[in-house]
């Protein structure tokens, strides 16, 4: 038979074979949703907590309400700052609020490797993973603070790949940082978590 | 070589070098299906007589073109729309632009305006508004380091929010890239140092920034070779059109390096530095280049002492213990750079504080640099330096870099 004509058997009705559509995992879309609820909320613990993450959300606007996903389909996160200046998450809701910066991931295969740490956030923004809606120096300030927050929410050996330099002593003493550490968990996820779940629900 | 997990190249203009390169522009753009050019330019570069030898080159197979020559150093929103006026009132149907970075970012904001039908470029702003072909844009660069001929990008200022507005797409690259000595013979030697310092900042940051690919290896490589086989002697040789034809191309190839594998702090502190200061951005990237490889060479030191091979050829290469290529390197630049001091009378500055305008008034005093340093944070091009840069960082460099002094590295937070 002839190599070169690897149809030629083929079944005359193509027509009734399905089209294959792309499966999405369920586990890694639950994970990135997961991973988006406790970034969200780290960031608004870490905006009251950490001079640095607080000095970045007091540069932008009020009423500025940021998006952080994954492209196309979901999972979200969405953060405001209120009229007294304070940033709040709002939940996974895309339609929460309109969002004056959307960062979206472009795949949930690029989600996967932010969120388990193979990649570093500046990283993922060099091999061109996210697709930046607004403005880029109010992007590049969401990018300072969220590597703020992964150095506080995740332990040393996880965050130093996560960040593109783990601050040492002199630019985060030790004491200062576990300490900021446990206020930014108990923030996070202790008494306003539910009114969060609530509403989303 | 390192091959990145993940990496994207494109480069898609056409390139004509060498002798009698103008002439070919009237066939060139024919094969484009366009006959009337609109020639943009700048009033130096018209002064020079340039946009006079285009015309020349290409009389007899094109009619007349006509020419817009008032486009200033920083170009805005509203010279691209007048312009775009001037292009529909000729019934023109492709661009010429000849002339250095603005001039080129300007004619590209043009072709976005006049081949999308909109009124005014704001409505194109961001990255991935340009969704379509646009119409034939030739470009004839008149200085040897923009690169701009190779880039997908425009930066145009808008006066009124006083920031620069960037349009970023893979449909700005131009269609014809033409490098003709003819072009930088009248560039004086310390602008001739400054752009040419730029072109190789381009490509050493090509070289070691995090998006570094094979594609982009190869032509910073080249670049960096042709730069310091040439620039030196172009500067004692102003006329020797093979040698200026060699700093042309070597910026063009340094433009295709950086347009995609994009560059570091050195242009992310020169960036703002020209911003606040008004500084002409050669001069920035020249002073700031020795820093940028000093700061990042704990983490690309093997990356960084792979530069020795171009920047001193193989005989000093093979020459120098494998733990001193990086020192040597960085140490030929400080070098290079003192050399086209020497050569041009003190004309090109050595560090931020040898920068001065035409009256002799320094452009950069010392008290600017917290906001220089601050303002650093907004820029794009902190993101592919390897080294992490905070204000602290940046304002520590920038001080070293203002008097002239090699980095303390016991400074340099390391993580």
């Amino acid at each position: 038979m002839n190599r070169f004509t690897p149809f030629s058997n083929a079944p005359a009705n193509l027509g009734q074979y399905p089209e294959i559509r792309p499966k999405t995992s369920c586990f890694r879309k639950a994970y990135i949703a997961v991973m988006l609820l406790v970034v969200g909320r780290g960031l608004e613990a870490a905006a009251r907590v950490d001079p640095t993450v607080r000095r970045i959300f007091q540069q932008l606007p009020d009423g500025f309400c940021l998006c952080l996903g994954v492209g196309p389909a979901g999972p979200w996160m969405v953060a405001k700052k209120d009229k007294k200046g304070r940033l709040r998450y709002l939940g996974w809701q895309p339609r929460a609020a309109r969002a004056h910066l959307r960062l979206t991931i472009k795949n949930l295969a690029s989600a996967m490797r932010l969120f388990t740490f193979q990649e570093s956030t500046a990283l993922a923004f060099n091999y061109d993973r996210f697709i930046v809606e607004g403005s880029l120096p109010q992007a590049l300030a969401f990018m300072r603070a969220l590597d703020r927050v992964e150095v506080y929410l995740l332990p040393k050996i996880i965050a130093r790949l996560a960040v593109k330099r783990y601050p040492d002593n002199s630019e985060l003493p030790g004491w200062k940082k576990h300490l900021n550490r446990i206020r930014i968990y108990l923030r996070a996820f202790f008494p306003d978590l539910i009114r969060v779940i609530y509403k989303n629900i | 070589m390192i091959l990145p997990e993940f990496y994207d190249f494109c480069s898609r203009a056409k390139i004509i070098s060498g002798e009698n390169a103008l002439e070919k522009i009237p066939g060139l753009l024919a094969g484009l299906h366009a006959g009337r050019p609109l020639i943009i330019t700048d009033p130096g570069v018209q002064n020079a007589g340039l946009v006079d030898a285009v015309k020349q080159a290409m009389a007899g197979e094109l009619e007349s073109a006509p020419v817009y020559s008032d486009v200033p150093v920083d170009s805005d929103y509203h010279v691209v729309d007048k312009i775009a006026g001037v292009y529909r009132e000729n019934q023109c149907d492709a661009i010429i632009a000849v002339g250095g970075g603005s001039v080129i970012d300007t004619a590209k904001g043009v072709n976005i305006v006049v081949s999308l039908g909109g009124k005014t470029l704001l409505d194109f702003q961001g990255a991935g508004a340009v969704r379509k072909k646009l119409n034939p844009l030739v470009i004839l660069p008149t200085t040897a380091g923009t690169g701009s001929e190779m880039t997908l990008v425009a930066v145009i200022a808008d006066p009124e929010r006083r920031e620069k507005m960037f349009f970023v797409s893979y449909f700005l690259l131009p269609d014809l890239a033409v490098l003709d000595a003819r072009l930088t013979r009248t560039l004086p030697d310390f602008i001739t140092a400054a752009t040419a310092m730029d072109a190789l900042s381009h490509a050493c940051e090509a070289w070691y920034c995090l998006e570094k690919n094979p594609l982009s290896d190869a032509l910073a490589f080249q670049a960096i070779d042709l730069i310091c086989q040439n620039l030196l002697y172009v500067i004692q040789n102003p006329e020797d059109m093979q040698a200026r034809l060699a700093l042309a191309n070597a910026s063009t190839l340094a433009g295709a390096a950086f347009s995609n594998s994009m560059v570091g702090m050195v242009h992310n502190l020169g960036h703002v530095t020209g911003a606040v200061c008004h500084v002409p951005h050669g001069n920035c990237m020249a002073a700031l280049l020795p820093y940028g490889l000093e700061y990042n060479l704990h983490r690309r030191g093997e990356i960084i002492s792979q530069l020795l091979l171009p920047l001193a050829g193989p005989e000093t290469y093979a020459a120098t213990p494998r733990h001193q290529r990086a020192e040597k390197a960085i140490a030929l630049i400080r070098q290079l750079n003192q050399d086209l001091h020497d050569a041009t009378g003190g004309r090109h500055p050595r560090f931020l504080s040898e920068i001065r305008d035409r009256d002799g008034r320094r452009l950069v005093e010392k008290n600017m640099l917290p906001e220089i340093a601050e303002k650093a944070l907004s820029d794009g091009a902190r993101v592919p330096n390897p080294e992490e840069l905070l204000a602290d960082d940046a304002h520590m460099v920038l001080e070293h870099a203002w008097e002239g002094t090699p980095l303390d590295r016991t400074k340099i937070k390391t993580g």
